[in-house]
């Protein structure tokens, strides 16, 4: 019973009291964690439109003549565009290529039965411990004797496999959750299983290809490790490597032009940070299990 | 009439057996259906492990296609030089410092988010970008704010009297602060795991415990908490392994610098391979790693038996 006499009875304070105190600590907590998740992305922004002297000055506000865009031309360089480009294609690769195992492998493990089948989906979560760098050391000699090194579909089959466990293992417990009836009515109706596979169960998964696509993206959009080893040729590379590369190199680059460059980096997950937020969550619950 | 419907099967058996079940039995479907997967795993994960751990047993240089057999000379190698109980010592201190930090924040943010009502879609937007936004951008924006000529948060902190130069490259406290950014990237991992577990805890259960009147303190030790204790253990477990194993963060602000002070066991493995070049010496310490992995990924399965069916 002594156990019962915690914090909010042994300080004998009133009811309003203590209401008011929880109040206080929820918002003051809210603060701190907006100044410190949004400190550094709205100085990035902040900066990003300054011109170099006002990057010197500081100041938390830009002053209006420091103002200017002519910091995100810094796109039109040829090697910076490249990066973009290299980046966009690798992504929409992984993104489609985790989209299309993940439907038909998460179809096969929620509807069909056979032997050592939860055996197989429970050795298909030892992925999660697939190390970028454990794997990319490795897979440097055997992608250069292949012909991968430096080349798009290298650095998506790697890409693709790490997103694997989760992305399988969602669209399983998604389907599991879609009631097999109507695809049988289709079958009675004599549509084959790819007709009612396509039809019928494919518009039914969308949350959880949206949730899977997002997960995709982020990590073939921000992968560095395997882009900085698997893709050591300059105009190969992804946005992370390259960015890199150009921090260590003797570019004529000012922060500001950095900063317009993570900006630009940055837009896309913000998006989906804003308008896919309850997708990510409901991922996120069935990545618990 | 009777003989006009002979041919067709009746409609009951098509749909305990349509046509594709009778080209191929079901377990065969099944096979079929998770091979693109496993043939993943095995070009990307299984190929590359089997080669790590013969290219350990050899000398091989990166630009020199001999190898040259050397049974476990890279591995007694690996044992005795200095640099590698160094950054076994310091990956074990950036993986402990980091999962805490993480930990803490982490549970902090799903809790307030969890409790606020009308700027919580501000907090959890902020939350969901520090997630996806990529690494990269996460260390360029705190090099910039640590540059000793422009950072605003070197100014604040030398002002302060906290440190003179570059923060990064200082020997004490490098090591520190790769461990508060890479916990700025990577505490949202948590929140966003405990939060899905927050948000499945049905409201009645408050509702019952104010009616009775519990205070707030009561209301999470009984209900929220045991319910959320599972999660928070896988979560501290995965983040555990995640950071013994990150490279990207600490290579990206450090390099694993100065000295030797961030230099943990990924980055050990990618200065012996491609600085060094020592492929096998490097490749012996990718097998000691995932080793280590894996005996975490075993014992993961092992406690958490993560394969019931999902409630809805």
């Amino acid at each position: 019973m002594s156990d019962a006499d915690s914090l909010g009875r042994s300080v004998r304070l009133s009811f309003r009291h203590r209401n008011r105190l929880y109040r206080v600590g929820l918002s003051a907590s809210a603060v701190v964690l907006v100044v410190l998740l949004g400190f550094p992305l709205y100085w990035m922004a902040a900066n990003a439109v300054r011109t170099r002297l006002g990057v010197q000055d500081g100041g938390l506000l830009p002053a209006p003549d420091a103002v200017t865009l002519e910091q995100f031309a810094v796109i039109t360089d040829p090697t910076v565009g490249q990066y973009l480009i290299n980046s966009t294609i690798v992504t929409v690769g992984v993104v489609l290529t985790v989209l299309a195992i993940s439907l038909v492998s998460g179809y096969g493990l929620a509807r069909f039965e056979f032997p050592h089948k939860i055996a197989v989906a429970r050795f298909l979560l030892l992925g999660y411990m697939f190390s970028p760098i454990v794997l990319s050391i490795p897979l440097y000699l055997i992608w250069d004797r292949l012909g991968l090194l430096n080349s798009y579909l290298g650095l998506i089959l790697a890409l693709s496999a790490i997103s694997m466990p989760f992305s399988v293992w969602l669209m399983w417990k998604y389907i599991q959750t879609i009631p097999e009836s109507a695809e049988a009515s289709a079958w009675v109706a004599g549509a084959s299983r790819w007709r009612a596979f396509v039809d019928i169960v494919i518009p039914q998964t969308k949350p959880a290809m949206i949730a899977n696509a997002i997960f995709a993206f982020a990590i073939a959009w921000g992968d560095f490790t395997f882009a900085y080893v698997l893709m050591p040729n300059n105009d190969a590379t992804t946005f992370p490597a390259g960015l890199f590369r150009l921090l260590g190199s003797q570019w004529d680059a000012s922060w500001a032009e950095f900063m317009a460059m993570s900006l630009m980096l940055t837009l896309p997950p913000l998006v989906f940070a804003f308008f896919l937020q309850s997708y990510l969550l409901q991922g996120f619950k069935i990545r618990a299990l | 009439m009777a003989t006009d419907t002979a041919g067709d099967p009746p409609p009951h058996d098509s749909v305990s057996s349509p046509r594709w079940h009778r080209m191929l039995p079901e377990s065969v479907w099944g096979w079929l259906s998770i091979t693109p997967v496993l043939l993943l795993y095995t070009i990307v994960a299984l190929c590359p492990i089997t080669f790590a751990v013969v290219a350990s047993f050899h000398d091989v240089h990166l630009l020199n296609p001999e190898w040259t057999f050397v049974g476990l000379s890279n591995y007694a190698e690996v044992f005795q030089i200095d640099r590698f109980w160094g950054s076994m010592w310091r990956g074990v201190l950036f993986m402990i410092g980091s999962t805490l930090v993480q930990f803490v924040v982490g549970v902090w943010m799903a809790l307030v988010i969890d409790s606020l009502s009308r700027t919580s879609r501000l907090v959890s937007t902020l939350v969901f970008t520090s997630y996806l936004v990529p690494t990269i951008v996460v260390t360029v924006v705190f090099e910039f704010m640590l540059d000793p000529y422009d950072g605003v948060v070197h100014a604040a902190g030398s002002s302060l009297g906290l440190w003179n130069n570059f923060l990064l490259g200082n020997t004490d406290l490098a090591m520190a602060a790769v461990v508060v950014i890479s916990s700025w990237k990577f505490a949202a991992f948590v929140s966003l795991f405990t939060l899905a577990q927050l948000r499945s805890i049905p409201d009645r259960f408050y509702e019952a415990a104010q009616v009775c009147g519990a205070t707030r303190w009561e209301q999470f030790r009984d209900i929220t908490f045991p319910r959320i204790r599972g999660a928070l253990a896988v979560v501290v477990f995965l983040r555990a392994i995640f950071m013994f194993n990150k490279y990207d963060v600490i290579w990206q602000l450090t390099e694993g610098g100065p000295g030797s002070a961030t230099t943990t066991m990924p980055i050990l493995a990618f200065k012996e391979t491609f600085q060094m070049n020592a492929y096998g010496r490097g490749n012996a310490i990718a097998v000691i790693m995932f080793l280590v992995l894996f005996a975490g990924g075993v014992l993961y399965l092992r406690a958490m038996n993560p394969s019931q069916e999902v409630h809805t």
